[in-house]
């Protein structure tokens, strides 16, 4: 249902006429989104690519622009959802009495402060953007394992935050410094140092007073739940090696020349208990760029750019418990060190790297490794996808809800409903160099196949239930009213928390919980 | 107004989609969005590094159904169509005039194997690259002929608005008049007529002849040394890749393998099955050609090749929303400006005019030359308008 004409006029006067559109073409646009059609399945409906229709999209330029159509919203009871880039079902608004506020005019790098080690972000500049104008200043950032193409934004705020790069570069949730949140009622609030009364600045996420980034976002972010950000201050770390490339030829063949100093490392470990030493060990000495656990299928897939390229990797494949590691340096004798502690450690636990004998990258792996772009080589099987696990917790912990899961995945392999993996695809990764861990199971589906969908919705229940009954921790995607009351009983109840959380600042229900807790437990809102 | 998601090509698969499904019906608020683009193809390329996806394939089918539909084209594509169908040009002129923009001191050869096939842009509205064209040809010794009076629309401005029939009826007209004459080599200095030979034709009837961009054909004449570049040209120049020269230029190679499935859920193309990626489009031989012209400095702007922004002007934008149209341009006047460049040039007629509105409407300082133009100016044969442009340049 399109916006009340006089409404409509209101949201015309904050944005202009060509920055709404209540009209059938883009509303039911906004309407698709990737992998809807599994959560609409697990909430009983029809298993379409389709969520609720906004009743219009809305693109403001500034943060006093958000701010007033958040409170045109709450003036006329309307919810909304913002969306960064906006890819994935958990941008979707839960009801037909919302709109979308897509971010994509919000798209500049506003600072970078390359002697305090931070840059300050809005919502549409991608991870890509980003990494090239610091790479300029010889720096790097975190970016999400769901690739370069993301908001450091969305993930730094609202969503998630593990990557390839985590054990030297730690998760978005970490990595969030000052912010500018416009909340559920239109009002904007600046945490961190930016919310100092005199000379205030981006440079700390924290006080002054009790710091509130873990009510901003917690573990998984509150997915436009809690209001819309803005501008965000992110960490920015020492770009790992050297910045100097060489690289010619045209996409999708590159000729790159591997940058000065950077190797990687493929070892088995044959058992899981052997890779957890393994990985502790490594990330002990504080060396790896990259440090994670994949299925050999995976891994055959980060070295490879199509399904049929993957045919001459099968020597990995074969890998039992494979390892990758990535090490970088910024001198030769960082370089050389770093090499001398990785071959010893190798040496002390009798693995063998099969870099160079039974296998060579192409070069342009490393490219990729450098702009976190691995995990998308990992989706070229299929095009649709979910994960289930998502623990964070130790390596033991990650390792036993590995373990447990190859079961249950293999029998839902077996009625053909998801992509063969033997049961093993996992990624785990370590944080800031062992700190700690997370593991989830990328698992590839077919979204244009009925069967598929249900049986990828059924294993997904099914592993949630493993998860509970086996103390697994919990898995990435507990998101709206249902999953919550099912794990918070299990956890502390931090399910009672999270909702005192949305009632003092969303009472009225203005920012859409679809994706987070609704404020009245009675709410339709997604469950 | 540009910046909702359906603009993109993402945004236009998922139109497709909610068509396919019946979720929205053909509308005149859906042919405003699937016009609004240039078919350039920078979608495709983002689309195929790792992926399959085919998103400019889906937008010409998007058109190609608005078409069928009663929707498609936009009014003033229409008004071109309409002029082509009447007579053999979208511009509405007489079809005897195509041969004025020919000077008489140009030599023909009736019987040559080469053709030069001019197009409607050169030689209606961008006369002096048709001129520098056949003056270095001239120069070089080439027998060459032209069609003149035979020579109609290459049917481009209709096939990416979506009116493959009508398309079909002029590829067939070329391609008759030209099989019958035993031509052996067809160039083009207009990129979009270059492209649509190259690329399209194929896909609905085969030829026997080679096509070439006119910038692949001078630079193998000078690598042969048959012609000389003596004449300085003191100018910094930066090159704007046309999309029909570049990404999009790339043939379709046939394939004739299987889909077999690998296991439930996933299959492969056996033998692989070939992408176009954008990879092999005419990317060098226009920069080659730039670095042996005596006294020019060559600059590169920021986003070039397969990555290069478009003009703006492709697809039917420029006639349908010269608004968008000079907007994309000015911001590629930008880029190029930043390098510095006191002249930028290219290989396109569609892409020389409308940059050459954007540095007007923008007040930019760039002069622009057609590569044919710069060629001109270093064998010393400057025409009296192009002597005007460097002395004004100067
Ligand atoms: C193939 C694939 C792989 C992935 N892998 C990973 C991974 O390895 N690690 C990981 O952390 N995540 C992963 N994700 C999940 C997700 O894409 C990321 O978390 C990503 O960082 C989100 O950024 P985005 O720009 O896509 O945000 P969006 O998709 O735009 O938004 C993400 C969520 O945050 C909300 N939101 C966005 N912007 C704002 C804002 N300004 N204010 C308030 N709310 C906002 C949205 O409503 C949505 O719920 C993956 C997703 C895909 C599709």
């Amino acid at each position: 249902m399109a916006l009340d004409k006089e409404i409509l006029k209101e949201f015309v006067e904050v944005v202009g006429k060509d920055n709404i559109d209540d009209g059938e073409i883009m509303t039911n646009a906004y309407a698709y989104n990737w992998c809807m059609e599994i959560f609409n399945y697990m909430e009983g409906k029809e298993p379409i690519p389709f969520s609720p229709i906004p009743k219009a999209v809305v693109l403001p330029s500034s943060t006093e622009e958000v701010a007033q159509i958040v409170k045109l919203c709450n003036k006329y009871g309307i919810k909304f959802k913002a969306q960064s880039t906006g890819l994935g079902p958990w941008n979707q608004p839960s009801t037909d009495n919302s709109i979308i506020i897509d971010l994509r005019r919000m798209n500049k790098i506003v600072k970078i402060d390359a002697k305090n080690l931070y840059a300050v972000v809005e919502p549409y500049v991608s991870g890509a953007q980003l990494q090239l104008e610091i790479m300029k200043h010889g720096l790097n950032c975190h970016m999400p394992g769901a690739g370069p193409q993301v908001s450091p934004l969305a993930s730094a705020t609202s969503m998630n935050g593990p990557g390839f790069t985590s054990p030297s570069t730690g998760h978005s949730a970490r990595n969030v410094l000052g912010v500018e949140w416009v909340l559920p009622d239109g009002e904007i609030m600046r945490l961190g140092s930016l919310g100092l009364k005199n000379n205030r600045n981006w440079y700390n996420g924290d006080g002054p007073g009790p710091s509130l980034r873990g009510i901003m976002r917690g573990w998984a972010g509150a997915k436009s739940g809690i209001g819309v950000f803005t501008r965000v201050a992110v960490k920015l770390f020492p770009y790992p090696c050297s910045t100097e490339f060489k690289l010619d030829g045209c996409s999708p063949d590159y000729d790159f020349d591997i940058p000065d100093f950077m190797r990687v490392y493929v070892m088995d470990c044959g058992t899981f208990k052997y890779l957890e030493k393994a990985m502790l060990r490594i990330e002990e000495e504080e060396i790896s760029f990259m440090c994670s656990f994949m299925s050999g299928f995976a891994v055959m897939a980060i070295f490879a750019t199509s399904i049929e390229d993957l045919m001459d990797k099968m020597a990995i494949g074969s890998m039992k418990v494979p390892l990758v590691v990535i090490i970088t340096a910024r001198t030769q004798r960082e370089f050389e060190y770093k090499q001398k502690v990785m071959g010893m450690i190798l040496d002390e636990m009798k693995l063998n790297d099969i870099i160079g004998t039974l296998y060579t990258p192409n070069p342009i792996f490393y490219a990729e490794a450098l702009r976190s772009n691995l995990g998308l080589h990992g989706f070229i099987a299929t095009g649709g996808f979910q994960s289930t696990k998502g623990v964070c917790d130790t390596a033991a912990v990650c390792l036993r809800s590995t373990k447990k899961n190859i079961p249950m995945k293999k029998k839902y392999i077996k009625k053909e409903v998801i992509a063969n993996d033997f049961g093993e695809g996992h990624w785990m990764t370590s944080y800031e160099s062992g700190h700690y861990f997370h593991v989830e199971s990328p698992t590839m589906f077919d979204q244009t196949d009925q069967s598929s969908v249900e049986g990828m919705a059924e294993y997904m229940e099914a592993s949630n239930q493993m998860d509970l009954l086996k103390h697994l921790g919990a898995p990435f995607f507990v998101e709206g009213n249902k999953l919550h009351k099912l794990f918070g009983p299990h956890m502390s109840n931090y399910h009672i928390w999270l909702r005192k959380i949305k009632q003092a600042f969303d009472p009225n229900e203005i920012a859409d919980s679809g994706f987070y807790i609704s404020a009245q437990e009675e709410s339709k809102e997604k469950s | 107004m540009y910046n909702f998601h359906p603009y993109s090509g993402g945004g236009k698969i998922i139109l497709a989609l909610l068509l396919e499904m019946g979720r929205i019906n053909p509308s005149d608020e859906l042919r405003d969005v699937v016009y609004k683009c240039t078919e350039c193809g920078a979608c495709a390329v983002s689309c195929k590094f790792l992926n399959t996806l085919e998103p400019l394939e889906i937008i010409m089918k998007l058109r190609e159904k608005l078409v069928d539909a009663g929707y498609g084209p936009m009014p003033k594509q229409q008004q071109y169509i309409d002029s082509v169908k009447k007579n053999n040009n979208p511009y509405n002129e007489p079809h005897e005039k195509r041969l004025d923009w020919l000077p008489e001191d140009i030599e023909l050869d009736p019987n040559a194997k080469v053709l030069y096939y001019v197009g409607c842009t050169s030689s209606y509205r961008r006369e002096e690259m048709a001129i520098a064209t056949a003056h270095i040809m001239n120069a070089a010794q080439i027998h060459f002929n032209i069609l003149g009076k035979d020579e109609f629309c290459c049917g481009s401005p209709i096939l990416r608005t979506g009116d493959t029939k009508t398309f079909k009826e002029f590829l067939n007209k070329n391609l008759d008049v030209i099989e019958s004459k035993g031509i052996e080599t067809v160039v083009f200095s207009c990129a979009g007529c270059y492209d649509t030979f190259k690329v399209d034709y194929p896909l609905y009837r085969n030829y026997n002849f080679r096509v070439l961009h006119i910038v692949e054909f001078f630079d193998d004449i000078l690598e042969t040394g048959h012609l000389k570049l003596t004449n300085e040209v003191p100018l910094t120049v930066t090159y704007h890749d046309p999309c029909h020269l570049g990404r999009n230029a790339e043939s379709y190679e046939e394939w004739d393998g299987d889909v077999v499935d690998l296991m439930p859920l996933v299959s492969i193309n056996m033998p692989p099955k070939p992408k176009r990626t954008g990879a092999k489009g005419i990317y060098d031989v226009p920069r080659n050609i730039l670095k042996k012209i005596p006294g020019l400095k060559f600059v590169e702007m920021e986003r070039i090749k397969e990555y290069a922004y478009c003009c703006g002007a492709g697809a039917g934008v420029k006639s349908a929303f010269p608004e968008f149209a000079l907007t994309t341009a000015k911001n590629r006047i930008q880029e190029a400006e930043d390098t510095g460049a006191g002249a930028l040039t290219s290989a396109c007629p569609f892409c020389s005019t409308n940059l050459q509105d954007a540095i007007k409407e923008s007040g930019s300082k760039l002069k622009f030359y057609d590569i044919n133009e710069l060629l001109l100016m270093a064998l010393g044969l400057e025409t009296k308008a192009l002597k005007k442009k460097m002395v004004e340049a100067a």
